[in-house]
């Protein structure tokens, strides 16, 4: 499944605030957003802001148990999870994914620190039936970003600031326009701190495929209607 | 020719660096960036681009200060020396602090006051930065306060008065004036201080009034991104590709500014092919030889957020050294990777034979270094010694030592 352009994702972690309202999030979500990421619940979830960092510490279930609670696949699912939760079950965690329905596993600290696992994370996303993808920073080595796009990610996920929700004073269309010059024809999908459709449409218009919303979106997960009606807000941002 | 643009090697480096991330307790350090630093600090530090556009205004300082800075060929030193081996020294020390700081100084100052502030605030070792940050707020028209390591602050009186003609408030550190500051001098009432805790001091500073801004002389990115205006000249100046390219390493910030713009051409195959890279510590501070690659605060009070890097741990107090700049517990990110890559050699040398070098130099050439570039100078002269006749070396004196009494009183006895 591919992701629709422009497109607007949603991101979750698994469980939280309970299995309840979770599958009760994955439900709404699936209806007003082009796809899904599900974050597996991790103790370290060190890339990510305080307020990602809470829904991991909070989260009913941990691990791949958080994530077998649901089945995903109406629209496009993409895991997020540490790969270094994971280095030596790198096969589990593609199974359960390729189980439950989803289309690829995100590992955000795959290039930063185990770059040594890329080959290896690649071809188990294969053998799973699964599309490899890759987070990448706007620093990230042009080089390497190259090599990235001939492995035909799913996609390519760039992290506009520093952490998850935590907004730094960044030229951040350039640095998208940067980053779209390098990965050419790949989809592009842009996230951290996107809360508004000013901002969606700034980031799309920069050169971004699709973006995905997920600090701004986690004290509304509680009450359906009112994400269902934040998200048809960002949507705005892709006309 | 003053450069028109610093260069970024982390969008060349072999792998990517790892992002800056917050610790799990208190508050997040990443957003207090945001209210300690310029604006613009914060975009070069994660931008995309390879080459980074000198601010028009930036350059004509630049031109004002005197850069581009002389590249010498070390005759004196290869007469001294007569093992065939072809020396080239960058002069930094010919800027009017004194050092390669004031490169970043300016540009620094100068994003602050785009940011509308009133006042920079900073932490120095040795008092090259310190001195660096004082003119350049002079220049600009803008007060800077100092926090200075104690044990520099006794030793360097030269420096601390110089601040003071330009106008700084200048504090040692541990100081009365913070909370880190106190709780130091009640663990220890002679403190020496350390790099690490007087910008834990400065930071603190920042926040406890309006219009300050907090400006860094060493480790992050765009510290290292402004000296590459060193380096960039270099290769313009350079009549031949060096073998070796050395120089001494603190936080990195000359060591990477000198080299970096060599190696991003090696690691795009765009030259620098057989050219070897060396960086010199001090025993005193010793993280690219014995530290741990690993995630750690750059400061003692860990107010900002923790970046991958070579460290001996950021609550490490160095011993006193006349080296002082040298006095940090961690490396640059990007020179930390490239170590950890084997693209970076390091090496360590003692104070006493550091002095040796400094004294052959000061005969041989005429210039006296500062300490802290004396330790590239030691590596020069053992290199000299050991490789081929005809080969070539180049180095980063990044500093003249003629404020650095204490240091040569020893040397002469």
């Amino acid at each position: 499944m591919e992701i629709r352009k422009p497109g607007l994702g949603a991101y979750i972690t698994a469980t939280y605030p309970n299995k309840v309202l979770f599958l009760n999030a994955v439900k709404c979500l699936s209806e007003v957003s082009d796809f899904l990421e599900v974050g597996i619940p991790t103790l370290n979830p060190k890339y990510d802001g305080p307020v990602i960092r809470k829904t991991h510490f909070a989260a009913e279930l941990k691990g791949l148990d958080a994530i077998n609670v649901a089945r995903y696949g109406i629209i496009p699912t993409i895991l997020m999870g540490y790969i270094e939760d994971y280095a030596n079950r790198l096969e589990l965690v593609a199974q359960v994914a390729s189980e439950v329905g989803a289309s690829s596993v995100l590992f955000p600290d795959l290039l930063f620190e185990h770059i040594d696992r890329l080959e290896d994370y690649v071809v188990t996303m294969r053998n799973y039936g699964l599309r490899p993808s890759f987070f990448v920073a706007s620093n990230t080595p042009h080089r390497l970003v190259n090599l990235l796009v001939k492995y035909e990610p799913l996609f390519m996920y760039l992290g506009l600031y520093a952490a998850t929700g935590i907004k730094l004073p960044l030229y951040i269309e350039r640095n998208i326009r940067e980053v779209r010059r390098l990965v050419d024809g790949t989809t592009l999908v842009a996230g951290f701190a996107i809360n508004s459709p000013e901002m969606v449409r700034l980031v799309i218009n920069a050169g971004a495929d699709a973006v995905v919303v997920g600090t701004a979106l986690v004290d509304k997960l509680g009450n359906g209607e009112e994400c269902r009606r934040f998200m048809m807000e960002l949507r705005g941002g892709l006309a | 020719m003053i450069p028109h643009y610093w260069y970024n090697i982390n969008v060349d480096l072999p792998k990517p660096l790892p992002p800056p991330i917050d610790p799990y307790d208190g508050d997040s350090r990443i957003a207090l960036l945001m209210r300690i630093l310029p604006s613009e600090l914060l975009d070069q530090e994660f931008t995309a681009l390879r080459y980074v556009p000198i601010p028009d205004e930036v350059r004509e300082l630049y031109a004002r200060i005197g850069r581009p800075t002389p590249l010498f060929r070390a005759v004196g030193l290869e007469r001294a020396l007569n093992t065939g081996v072809r020396i080239y020294y960058k002069f930094e020390g010919a800027l009017p602090a004194g050092s390669h700081k004031l490169n970043t100084a300016l540009a620094q100052v100068y994003y602050a006051i785009k940011d509308k502030a009133r006042e920079v605030v900073t932490e120095t070792g040795a008092g090259q930065w310190g001195l660096a940050v004082s003119l350049a707020s002079s220049l600009l028209g803008i007060k800077a306060t100092v926090f200075m390591t104690r044990s520099s602050y006794m030793g360097k009186k030269n420096r601390v008065l110089f601040m003071r003609v330009y106008g700084a408030d200048v504090h040692p550190s541990p100081s009365e004036l913070t909370k880190y500051g106190r709780e130091a001098l009640r663990a220890r009432p002679d403190h020496p201080g350390s790099l690490g805790l007087a910008i834990t001091e400065a930071i603190e500073y920042t926040l406890m009034g309006e219009g300050r801004k907090y400006i860094p002389g060493s480790v992050l990115g765009f510290v290292v991104l402004h000296q590459t205006v060193i380096g960039m000249e270099a290769i313009k100046q350079l009549p031949e590709e060096p073998d070796l390219v050395i120089g001494c390493v603190g936080g990195g910030s000359n060591f990477s500014g000198f080299s970096f713009p060599m190696i991003g051409a090696k690691l795009r195959g765009e030259g620098f092919e057989r050219t070897r890279f060396l960086a010199v510590e001090s025993e005193a501070a010793p993280k690219l030889t014995k530290g741990e690659y690993t995630y750690d605060f750059p400061d003692t009070g860990g107010l900002l957020p923790m970046v991958k890097m070579l460290t001996l741990g950021h609550d490490f107090v160095p011993p006193p050294t006349h080296a002082a700049g040298l006095r940090y517990h961690g490396a640059a990110p990007a020179l930390s990777l490239l170590t950890r890559e084997g693209i970076v050699e390091a090496r360590s040398y003692g104070q006493d034979e550091v002095m040796e070098a400094a004294r052959l130099f000061a005969r041989a050439e005429g210039i006296i270094p500062a300490p802290e570039s004396s330790h590239a100078i030691r590596a020069v002269i053992d290199e000299a010694r050991r490789l081929p006749r005809g080969s070539v070396i180049a180095f980063n004196l990044s500093g003249h030592g003629l404020l650095d009494q204490d240091f040569y009183e020893r040397i002469v006895g």
